[in-house]
This record gives structure tokens, C-alpha cells and sequence, in this order.
């Protein structure tokens, strides 16, 4: 009988071999790759950093603050004093930009972040335990689906006699909760159907059978499965919920004015567009360019996370000849 | 099948009940049309605006619970939904605003999911071609752009178009023109009043699915059934058509139970830019005017239209794989 258990020796070389010559990549390093690859997404990537950049720092390239008025400047088209012209207000076009991006991006970031996590959470939590759980638990988030998220938001930044929450919480702060509230039920249904069909697969199966103890299958076993789709979830709500603040704001029941976003820019601008186009333009611009750069990017990650993509790089010819 | 059908609808209204009462009560205690009646001119008494909305059933001094029942009563009991504080009954106004919001969006949901669906799998049949790149980078463009924001472009756009030809050929907004004869001209008059909103609706709308169509039929074109399917002898046409489409088509119709609400939601930017007295804008003027029967009906109108869409898009996932079973 032989020995299963043995270490043969060849097979430890064998590995250190690999191991030393950088034959065996690690998976990071593959994603890695094949991200930088993609040149659409690269540039995406870029785009999106240098806008936030532009909003923590563009600040500092001009003197003028989103509350003050240049009396002898007003509805003046772009110039090098107002690099992005100023309004019928004579408010400087530029620091309502850099101020409206950063809340817009921030808004993005935590919700998009916030409510992947939550619905991972949730959809493998639902799918581990199934039965009762699961059926309490899905019709809480159908629940949820039925609200129409409109109407909380429009209730929790206007309802005028409540305005308990108004008063205590910044209208993007609120914005921003109302929104991670409504944004998960979705993602959270894929991952428990995801989950539930791996969960029926026999590594898990067997996994359980050891007593392997549930937290420790999840994080083993389910993420690393759903790891791609998560990631990509994260870009898609980034998206989604810098595209709802603009929505929400461009109607007028989102953030409110003295709060400046994106789409109170763009909605307030709207019936001026004849009058002062580069007041609608530029943050219409921003906002393309924001949401832009988020799509660019989906699309390398998809094919950078995807284990059976067909992007292949060039063969480095040195690594070539010495093996 | 009716068993699954009665199981599933006792659910739905069930849901819909808690959503609705859920609705209700929030409403109930952050809306206050007290505060919007002393704006008045003359300005009322306190007593007078007690008096006159406790009249239509609107008792500002009672709590929450105890409005809450009696509305619940006069729906149960007379299918009663209450009345708005400026006098006018729900009952009346949401059947005239259903109808127009009906009209409106029935003709773009389905140009909005023929047109991508179709797309979507033309589109994927020929990967990587140019008709495959322009399709899908405009279905890209089409996801970013906010709906309310993309609605305002089609609608400058058909501004520009009328003052080219130099007459009026599209209406930007309202359902028609008051006092036109019926027969030709009306016709004529209800087209024009519709193209804008329908285009503005369909070109926004059928991007998600053609992205999501060629993506799970991309995903499925190099399935070892459909390779089988081609080893047979069908053409590759036939094989994706047969074998690839079906299978592909299950997401998707899952998606539409989900995005129909969605669409009404867009609907409701759709309504209050093109100005169409629909029940989307009127949810929202309803919670400017603090009017909380109104808003809760719009918000039961959604949880049915959700309800619906999730069991058609049951029906339509049975309809496409056969090994599902409604039972």
C-alpha cells in the first residue's frame, strides 16, 4: 500500500521551482494584468481619479467659494477669472463644481460600497440557512422593492411638518442614507440565488459534512465564488446612486440648495439653457465624465475578474527562453 | 397552476397591505397640511382649519393609530381611499390620472423591451463586429445618461426641430389640444403630442436590456448544448435561436418583474417633464401639497403594478424553460 500522505521530493523541487522562477502568478497579480490590459479601462480609471482629485483639491486653484458674489461679474461666459463662467447670481461656476463633484462622488462611494456589503451579507445569509429564514427574510426585501424609493426620499427631504430629520442631518447625509436604504434588495436577490445554487455544489456539501462551521464555508467557499460579481456590483451601484442623487436633485427633492451637487447644478440650470448654456453644459459634462469612467472601468473588471476570460497578453519572450 | 396562482396573489396582497399601512403611517406623521392652510390669505383660525379638514376626514388633532383605522375602514368597508385636503375624492382623480399614465407608458414599455431584446441578441450573434460596437456604446451611453436629464435632451431636441422647419410639427408637452374636431385632425394633433414623450421613453429604456441580453446570451452561445445543437447539423442561427435564446431569455424575463416599477418611477420624470397629469406627478405634488391620502395611493398603485410584474415575469420564465414547473 503506498502512502498517500508522503512528500515526494521531485513534486517539493518541482514546486519550489515554479515558485522561484515566477512561473505560478498570483491571482491578484493575474487581475492585476489584465485590468492594466484593457486600455478602455485604464483610461476610465484614470478619468475617475483625476476628477477626485479636481474635487478634494481644485479648491485651492481659484479664489472664489461657492457663497460669494462677484457683483461685477454676473452671468459672464468662461473666462481666466471664472475659469467655468458664474451664474445669474454672479456665483463663481468653478467652486460649485469642485464642491458639487466631491459630494457627488462621496455619495457615490459610500452607497455603492455600503450596499454591496450589506447585500452580500444578506443574500448569504438567506441562502446558508434557507427555510424559515429565508422565506422571513425574502419578504422583507420584496418588501422593500414595493416602496417606492421616490416617495421616502421626497417624504424624508420635504415632508415640511416632520422636519425633525431635516434640521439634524445635512440634506446629502440624508440623501445618502435614504438612497443605501433602497439600493441593495437587488444585488442581495442575485447573491441568494447565486449562493443557493453553490451551496447545492458538493464542495460545500462536503465542507459541511466535516463540521466545518458556518461562518468558515461562507467566507471560504461563497465569497471567493461570488468575489467577481461583487466587485462589479460595487462599480454598478457607485454608478447607480451618483445617477439617483442627480435624478433626485435635477427634480428638486434631493439635496437642496445651500448643499450644491452635481444635480442641483444641472437641474437648476435647466431653464437657462438658451441664456447661460455653460452653466447646463459643464456639470452635464461633469457628470458624463463621473459615470463615464465608472462604465469603462465595469467592463475591464468583468473581463479581469472573470476566471474564464479570453484576454490573453503577449508572451514575454524572455521569460520564454530561460524556461 | 390556479393553486400557485391564488398562493402567490395572497402573498402579494398581503405585502401590498404592509407596505401600504407602512406608507400610510409615515406619511401620517411627517406630512401636515394644517401648516400649508394658515398660509392662506385670509388667514384661518386654527379652529377653522381643524373644522374644515376633519370635514373630509383629514383630523389633524387625532394620532396617527386613529387615523389609520378609520382610513383603513373606509377602504375596507365603502372602497373608500380617503379625500385631499383641498376637497377633491381620490377615488375620482386616480381613475383619470391612471388612464393617463396608462397611455403613456404602454407603448414605450413594450417598443422599449422589443427593441432591446431584439438588439440584444443581433448584437451578440455578431460579437465584436461594428453593429455590435456601435450598438452596445450607445447602449453604455444610454445607462449613464439620468433619465429625467436624458428626457430634457430629446425635448430641446424637438424644440430645435420645430424652430428649423419653422412650425410646430411635435408638442413638447400636455396630451393634446384643447377644442380640436374629432376625426382626422385629432388624430393627427394626439400623434404629435405623443412622439416626443414615447421616443424620449424607448431611447432611454432599451439600453439595460440589450446590455443584459447580450450578455447572457454571449454567455451562452459557447454552452456545450448549443455546440452539440451545431454538431447535429443546425445552422449557427438555428441553434442560437432554438437552443441559446431560451435559456438566455430567463434573466432577462426576471428583470422585467423588477424594472417595471422602475419604469414607472421614470415614468414619473417622464410625466412632470413633458407635463402629463399622470400618477407619477401626482405622487410628488401630493407630498408637496402635504396630502397624505393621495400619496398613499400612488404608493399602493406601485406595490400592484410590482405585484403584477413579479408573477408575469413568473408566467414568462415557465413559458421559456421547461424545466420549471409552476405548481
Amino acid at each position: 500500500m503506498t502512502n498517500l500522505n508522503a512528500v515526494d521530493p521531485a513534486a517539493v523541487a518541482e514546486e519550489a521551482h515554479l515558485e522561484g522562477h515566477e512561473v505560478v502568478i498570483n491571482k491578484s497579480t493575474i487581475i492585476l494584468r489584465r485590468f492594466l490590459r484593457n486600455k478602455t479601462a485604464v483610461a476610465g480609471l484614470i478619468v475617475f481619479v483625476a476628477l477626485t482629485i479636481f474635487s478634494f483639491i481644485g479648491g485651492f486653484f481659484t479664489e472664489w467659494d461657492k457663497s460669494k458674489i462677484d457683483p461685477f461679474s454676473i452671468g459672464m461666459a468662461p473666462s481666466s477669472d471664472h475659469f467655468f463662467g458664474t451664474s445669474q447670481a454672479g456665483i463663481d461656476l468653478y467652486a460649485q463644481m469642485v464642491e458639487g463633484t466631491r459630494v457627488s462622488i462621496l455619495i457615490g462611494l459610500v452607497v455603492g460600497l455600503v450596499s454591496v456589503l450589506v447585500a452580500a451579507v444578506y443574500g448569504c445569509t438567506m441562502a446558508y440557512f434557507g427555510g424559515k429564514v429565508d422565506k422571513v427574510m425574502l419578504f422583507f426585501l420584496e418588501a422593500l422593492i414595493m416602496m417606492p424609493a421616490l416617495l421616502v426620499v421626497a417624504v424624508a427631504t420635504n415632508g415640511g411638518g416632520g422636519g425633525s430629520f431635516k434640521q439634524a442631518l445635512p440634506s446629502w447625509l440624508l440623501l445618502t442614507i435614504v438612497l443605501l436604504v433602497f439600493s441593495w434588495m437587488g444585488t442581495a436577490r442575485l447573491i441568494r440565488s447565486m449562493s443557493m445554487s453553490l451551496m447545492s455544489r458538493d464542495f460545500v456539501k462536503a465542507a459541511q459534512f466535516m463540521g466545518v462551521p458556518a461562518r468558515r464555508i461562507v467566507w471560504r467557499h461563497l465569497v471567493p465564488n461570488i468575489g467577481s460579481l461583487l466587485v462589479l456590483d460595487i462599480t454598478r451601484g457607485v454608478t447607480a446612486a451618483i445617477l439617483a442623487e442627480v435624478t433626485f436633485s435635477f427634480i428638486g427633492i434631493g439635496i437642496k440648495v445651500p448643499d450644491v451637487s452635481l444635480g442641483v447644478l444641472i437641474g437648476g440650470a435647466t431653464s437657462q439653457v438658451q441664456t447661460y448654456p455653460w452653466m447646463f453644459w459643464v456639470p452635464l459634462g461633469a457628470m458624463f465624465l463621473l459615470t463615464g469612467s465608472l462604465a469603462m472601468m465595469n467592463d475591464g473588471l468583468r473581463d479581469a475578474f472573470d476566471p474564464s476570460s479570453s484576454s490573453v497578453g503577449k508572451a514575454k519572450k524572455k521569460k520564454k527562453s530561460t524556461s | 397552476m390556479f393553486r400557485y396562482l391564488a398562493k402567490r396573489g395572497i402573498t402579494y396582497v398581503f405585502m401590498i397591505f404592509l407596505t401600504t399601512s407602512a406608507g400610510y403611517l409615515l406619511a401620517v406623521s411627517t406630512l401636515k397640511p394644517a401648516l400649508l392652510e394658515q398660509e392662506r390669505i385670509p388667514r384661518p383660525t386654527p379652529e377653522q382649519v381643524v373644522n374644515s379638514l376633519s370635514l373630509k376626514g383629514l383630523n389633524p388633532e387625532l394620532n396617527p393609530w386613529e387615523r389609520y383605522v378609520d382610513w383603513l375602514t373606509g377602504i375596507v368597508t365603502r372602497w373608500d381611499w380617503g379625500r385631499s385636503p383641498n376637497g377633491a375624492f381620490i377615488n375620482a382623480e386616480f381613475g383619470d390620472r391612471v388612464w393617463i399614465s396608462t397611455r403613456l407608458f404602454l407603448a414605450s414599455i413594450i417598443l422599449t423591451l422589443v427593441i432591446g431584446v431584439a438588439l440584444g441578441v443581433y448584437s451578440a450573434a455578431r460579437q465584436y463586429k461594428f453593429s455590435d460596437r456601435a450598438i452596445t456604446a450607445y447602449s453604455y451611453l444610454a445607462y449613464i445618461v439620468p433619465a429625467p436629464i436624458a428626457y430634457f435632451l430629446v425635448q430641446l431636441a424637438a424644440i430645435n426641430i420645430n424652430d428649423t422647419l419653422g412650425k410646430r410639427v411635435f408638442f413638447v408637452t400636455g396630451i393634446s389640444t384643447p377644442g380640436m374636431d374629432p376625426g382626422w385632425a385629432q388624430f393627427v394633433d394626439m400623434v404629435a403630442h405623443y412622439a416626443v414623450p414615447t421616443i424620449a421613453i424607448t431611447l432611454v429604456g432599451w439600453g439595460s436590456y440589450q446590455i443584459a441580453q447580450r450578455q447572457y446570451l454571449l454567455d451562452n452561445v459557447n454552452a456545450d448544448f448549443v455546440r452539440t445543437a451545431r454538431a447535429k447539423g443546425l445552422t449557427r442561427n438555428q441553434a442560437i435561436s432554438r437552443h441559446a435564446l431560451r435559456v438566455s431569455f430567463i434573466p432577462v424575463a426576471q428583470s422585467i418583474a423588477f424594472t417595471i416599477p422602475a419604469i414607472f418611477a421614470g415614468g414619473f420624470f417622464a410625466e412632470k417633464i413633458f407635463a402629463w397629469p399622470g400618477v407619477g406627478s401626482w405622487s410628488i405634488d401630493a407630498i408637496s401639497q402635504q396630502d397624505v391620502n393621495a400619496a398613499t395611493a400612488t404608493l399602493a398603485y406601485g406595490s400592484v403594478i410590482f405585484a403584477i410584474g413579479a408573477i408575469l415575469a413568473d408566467f414568462a420564465t415557465t413559458l421559456v424553460d421547461p424545466r420549471v414547473r409552476v405548481q
